[in-house]
């Protein structure tokens, strides 16, 4: 069968019936973007962008620089300015015994829960999106609507059923119920249901199986939405908090955020809340700096979606 | 065929569904002893202990309980313990969902505001101490029993009198006169305030357990939470609308910080740390010393209205009806509540021993020898099951009167109309 | 897929069969059935998932609202107690009002400033990338810590009431008011999750075909009716899907009250999620606690559908 290339979904689509959209207005688009605007406007969305950043900026400034003070009063904005600082916080929270197993454990979880997540996602948004069934539309709205159910509420069910499985203390007891993710299938579905069916058509028609489709063709156009979901997923697990507490019954099956949790006092100096924020936050970023790469693909390539 | 088998899909969504649900009913039924008695020779098994940050350093607490673990096995050799350092946020979460499920520990730490609300699943420690239970001072073992049953073995107790700041006094030329009374507060109000300090704090949030914050009040005042058989409230009496008026004069002259009494900041940036209050019965001198400086806190008797009443905390191990240890939790429980186990383990935590013969830990230590003092003053509060939801019906009226839209009367009078239904 | 009016809604995509070749129809059927198949097989594995971990919970929990459930112990059915009781409940319509109310403060902004960053940094200019990261930040940050920081900012010496004071209005904490605390935690909750809709509502315009929108600038017509006539109609589905994840995710706001107010003051900002997690687990009345979770999902339900059928349509 011919090598379908998803980078070049206009070369595809010329033998084949309508294509998608006018292929030539691509090379125009990274560039041509500024011309858009007035200087005046430039200048008036520069304003707002430096505004907005700003003030989204600063209390990521806030937390890094108090995380780096001496555990004392605090005086605004006195304290905010970058003197005095020291690294105690730190010392304390990455000193702590079991700082590596908390590490291994939090990335096992995220690793893997983001795979997962959006291999499984990503097929039964295809599932969704293109292929009709009976029940489809009932089941989508179902995992909608279960979403709706508040935590609390399940938590100590779902906990049962996982610990009467033997799944306490163990990586697929708290892996395994938060890949049940159904604002990620809601969002593959909502993008997949863009690409044009044409694409498929072309493919089925060359003889192309349907995994080989899923990984060839789908999988491919969807890179920026895999990026931004790999990241949220990432993040969400990343920062998780009261399940694997509830699942690992001792410091050797904690995450992080778990882990640091518990050298805390009751009355814990803000300086070691903050740098336990800190050090959660890095590696979150990151990760998303990485998959920013995939982002900006999408944004800066021509016309294909994706 | 693809229909059948989404019909199939549906009808193994109800199954999973309906077992998920009977398992869930299934999972706490109450299966153990309620009150057990010891075992003749070595105790044998497996035993699980959940507790909390208390000693600070993290390494110091693994290190002791190591200590005590080694020593308890030179008796019972053939007991496995392992003590678990919970993170103290998110606990009755996490021992709520385990019991639930059937995998809780078997000894966990545990406070008097805990304890009534999982007493169905506890049992009694009764026949374990009844070695040391004459030692145990009577509001330690007040706070830890219910129904005439003891319900845990107390381990550390903490009071909170009144700590005051030397150096606002010198500010303000009053050296020395440090209130006594709550007219004695009053007074001194208005001159802090022109001097640029708070007389005193109040945490307003619903969050902060009213315990530390109005109960002492209240019970200043002469008055009680709950009548004497616990079955309705007694907030609403006239000691209860002084103690909330006091607060609420407090809060109407400017005298307290305005933050408090909706918020929770983090401690550094409040008025208390910044060293601005004059005195507080709602923190210990271990809060405040590293602000004030050593040298500044003074620890005094708590405050007299019609009585002189304090507040103070005990932490006591308590064991789970459900254990597969029970006798050997039992055991464990007893040995880790020892005079001289809790002697030590006070000392490293700064607090205090719940027991009459291990006093004096500190030596001469003024601080420390006051609060020591403040003991035979201090209360842990009225054991009631619902303790918890009449708080949760009370403090967002005492708030409401605090930020001055109800009159205090008025708070309390609809706070009991909500709470005694509770506990009919 | 042209920009012209849609004609079925996002849910049973019917696309026109342009290209397919003409089948029998005994082939067609076979064909039907094999995708058929096909799709549930690659629905399945979520599926399944889904069945174990939220609809068998789910059911659990809404069956134990007919108990009177105590850990420990063990459940005593009760038939319709617990929902007669939350009709009686001051506190349930309360805490159902703020969350309603919290939601409807919080939805429309957010979306609206997603929509707007999104344009205003669509196009490849100097600094686009770094702004991109810069408004990702909040949504990548756990809700608690910006809560710590937040309670800061609005506390009477924080720099939102130092600027209320440079207006002219009074610094008290808005945190301390009954009527401004909802205003204050929906900035919050904004401030932390513009940034996710932004990069949804990006990974969408990125497609958008520009010659329309060159077309009508040629045209004459200015950036708003660019923006609603040509954008906006091309955004619904994605739209939708905002839409419907934020107000879920707004009723469902738990750490932000938990942190900053703790439902006050004198209940202001006690909203229904929070009043359920108090029922839970620190009163322990579990069955209560899926009587109110029962409410609460079948509120957000009634809202999703009234939002399928105002925005869901799509092309």
């Amino acid at each position: 069968m011919t090598a379908v290339d998803p980078t070049t979904t206009g070369r595809v689509l010329e033998g084949a019936a309508m294509p998608v959209r006018p292929a030539p207005a691509r090379r125009r688009r990274g560039r041509s973007g500024a011309n858009d605007l007035t200087v005046r406007g430039k200048v008036v969305r520069y304003l707002v962008l430096s505004l907005a950043a700003v003030v989204t900026i600063f209390p990521f400034y806030a937390m890094v620089v108090l995380s780096l003070k001496p555990a004392a009063a605090i005086d605004f904005p006195a304290s905010l300015l970058p003197t005095n600082l020291t690294t105690e916080a730190y010392d304390r929270v990455l000193g702590a015994g079991n700082i590596g197993t908390w590490l291994v454990n939090t990335l096992v979880y995220s690793l893997v829960s983001v795979v997962a997540v959006l291999l499984l996602a990503s097929m039964a948004g295809y599932a969704f999106a293109k292929k009709r069934f009976p029940g489809r539309e009932a089941m989508f709205w179902s995992f909608l609507a279960m979403v709706m159910v508040p935590y609390h509420v399940t938590l100590i069910p779902t906990f049962i059923l996982i610990a009467q499985a033997g799944g306490l203390d163990t990586y697929w007891g708290l892996i395994l119920p938060t890949l049940a993710n159904a604002q990620a299938v809601f969002l593959m579905r909502q993008f997949i249901l863009d690409l044009p069916d044409e694409l498929f058509e072309a493919a089925k028609l060359d003889g192309a199986s349907e995994w080989r489709i899923f990984v060839r063709i789908v999988l491919p156009l969807c890179k920026p939405i895999l990026a931004t979901l790999g990241t949220f997923v990432f993040l969400w697990h990343w920062n998780d908090f009261l399940w694997p507490l509830i699942i690992g019954q001792g410091t050797d099956h904690w995450t992080l955020t778990v882990g640091i949790a518990s050298l805390q006092q009751q009355d814990v100096p803000l300086n070691m809340v903050l740098a336990g924020a800190t050090i959660s936050f890095v590696p979150i970023f990151a990760s998303y700096l990485v998959a920013q790469r995939y982002f900006v693909e999408g944004v800066t390539s021509s016309g294909i979606k994706g | 065929m693809t229909l059948r088998t989404t019909k199939r899909l549906w009808t193994a969504a109800l199954a999973v569904g309906t077992l998920g649900a009977l398992s869930a009913c299934a999972g706490g039924a109450g299966a153990g002893d309620s009150t057990p008695t010891p075992e003749d020779g070595a105790a044998s098994g497996s035993v699980t202990m959940w507790t909390y940050p208390v000693i600070a350093d993290e390494a110091a607490h693994k290190a002791f309980w190591d200590e005590q673990i080694a020593a308890f096995q030179e008796e019972n050799p053939d007991v496995d313990v392992n003590v678990e350092i919970y993170p103290w946020a998110g606990r009755d979460e996490t021992l709520a969902t385990a019991i639930a499920g059937n995998k809780g520990p078997d000894v966990v730490y545990l406070i008097p505001d805990q304890i009534p609300k999982y007493s169905k699943s506890l049992a009694a420690v009764d026949n374990y101490v009844t070695d040391q239970v004459g030692d145990l001072r009577e509001n330690a073992a007040q706070a830890v029993t219910v129904d005439g049953a003891m319900l845990g073995s107390p381990l550390v107790m903490n009071t909170k009198p009144l700590v005051c700041n030397a150096a606002v006094f010198d500010a303000i030329g009053e050296s020395g006169n440090y209130p006594e009374t709550w007219d004695d507060l009053m007074a001194l109000a208005p001159k802090l305030k022109d001097a640029g300090y708070d007389a005193t704090n109040y945490w307003g949030s619903v969050d902060a357990t009213l315990n530390e914050s109005f109960y002492p009040l209240l019970w200043q005042a002469g008055g009680s939470v709950f009548s004497e058989d616990g079955s309705s409230v007694a907030f609403d009496s006239p000691e209860g609308v002084e103690a909330l008026q006091f607060a609420v004069d407090l809060a109407e002259g400017g005298f307290i910080e305005k933050d408090l009494l909706t918020t929770i900041p983090a401690f550094e940036q409040t008025n208390t740390a910044k060293g601005k209050i004059a005195c507080t019965w709602q923190q210990g001198p271990g809060d405040v010393a590293g602000f004030w400086g050593e040298e500044n806190v003074v620890v005094l008797p708590p405050l007299t209205e019609a009585e002189s009443v304090a507040f103070g905390t005990v932490g006591s191990l308590s064991l789970l009806k459900t254990s597969k240890s029970l006798d050997a939790a039992g055991k464990w429980a007893a040995f880790a509540t020892s005079p001289e186990v809790t002697a030590e383990y006070a000392k490293s935590a700064g607090w205090f021993s719940p027991y009459e013969s291990e006093s004096g830990l500190y030596g001469d230590d003024p601080v420390q020898s006051a609060l020591e003092d403040s003991l035979q003053y201090t209360t842990a509060g009225e054991v009631n099951e619902k303790s918890r939801e009449v708080m949760g019906v009370l403090a967002p009226e005492i708030q409401a009167a605090l930020i001055g839209e109800k009159t205090p009367e008025q708070a309390l009078k609809d706070a009991a109309a909500a709470a005694d239904p509770l506990l009919g | 897929m042209t920009a012209t009016a849609p004609t079925s809604d996002g849910l049973t995509a019917d696309r026109p069969p342009s290209a397919r070749p003409p089948v029998p129809g005994k082939t067609r059927r076979i064909m039907e059935r094999r995708e058929a198949r096909i799709g549930l097989l690659f629905a399945l594995p979520a599926f399944a998932l889904f069945l174990l971990f939220r609809f068998g919970p789910a059911i659990a929990g809404v069956a134990l609202s007919f108990f009177d459930y105590t850990i420990g112990v063990g459940a005593e059915w009760t038939g319709v107690e617990n929902f007669r009781r939350m009709v009686d409940d001051p506190v349930f319509w309360s805490a159902l009002r703020v969350t309603v109310v919290m939601s409807v403060l919080i939805v429309p902004v957010s979306l609206a400033i997603s929509t707007f960053m999104a344009l205003m940094v669509r196009r490849s200019f100097r600094g686009s990338g770094f702004y991109r990261s810069v408004f990702f930040l909040p949504v990548v940050t756990s809700l608690v810590l910006a809560a710590t920081v937040f309670t800061w900012v609005f506390s009477s010496n924080g720099p939102w009431s130092k600027l209320m004071g440079t207006l002219g209005f009074s610094t008290d904490s808005w945190l301390g008011s009954t009527v401004l605390v909802l205003p204050a935690l929906a900035m919050v909750a904004i401030w932390s999750r513009f940034g996710y809709g932004m990069l949804i509502l990006l990974a969408r315009m990125q497609d958008l075909p520009r010659e329309l929108e060159e077309a009508a600038s040629i045209d004459g017509a200015g950036a708003w009716k660019r923006f609603w006539h040509i954008i906006a109609p091309q955004l619904k589905p994605t739209l939708f899907f905002l839409a419907v994840i934020e107000t879920t995710a707004s009723f469902q706001i738990f750490d932000l009250v938990y942190v900053m107010t703790a439902g006050g003051p004198a209940r202001a900002s006690y909203n229904l999620v929070f009043y359920i997690y108090d029922q839970g687990f620190k009163y322990f009345d579990l069955g209560y606690a899926s009587a109110l979770g029962v409410a609460l999902f079948a509120v957000t339900l009634v809202v999703a559908v009234i939002q399928r059928y105002l925005i869901g349509r799509d092309k």
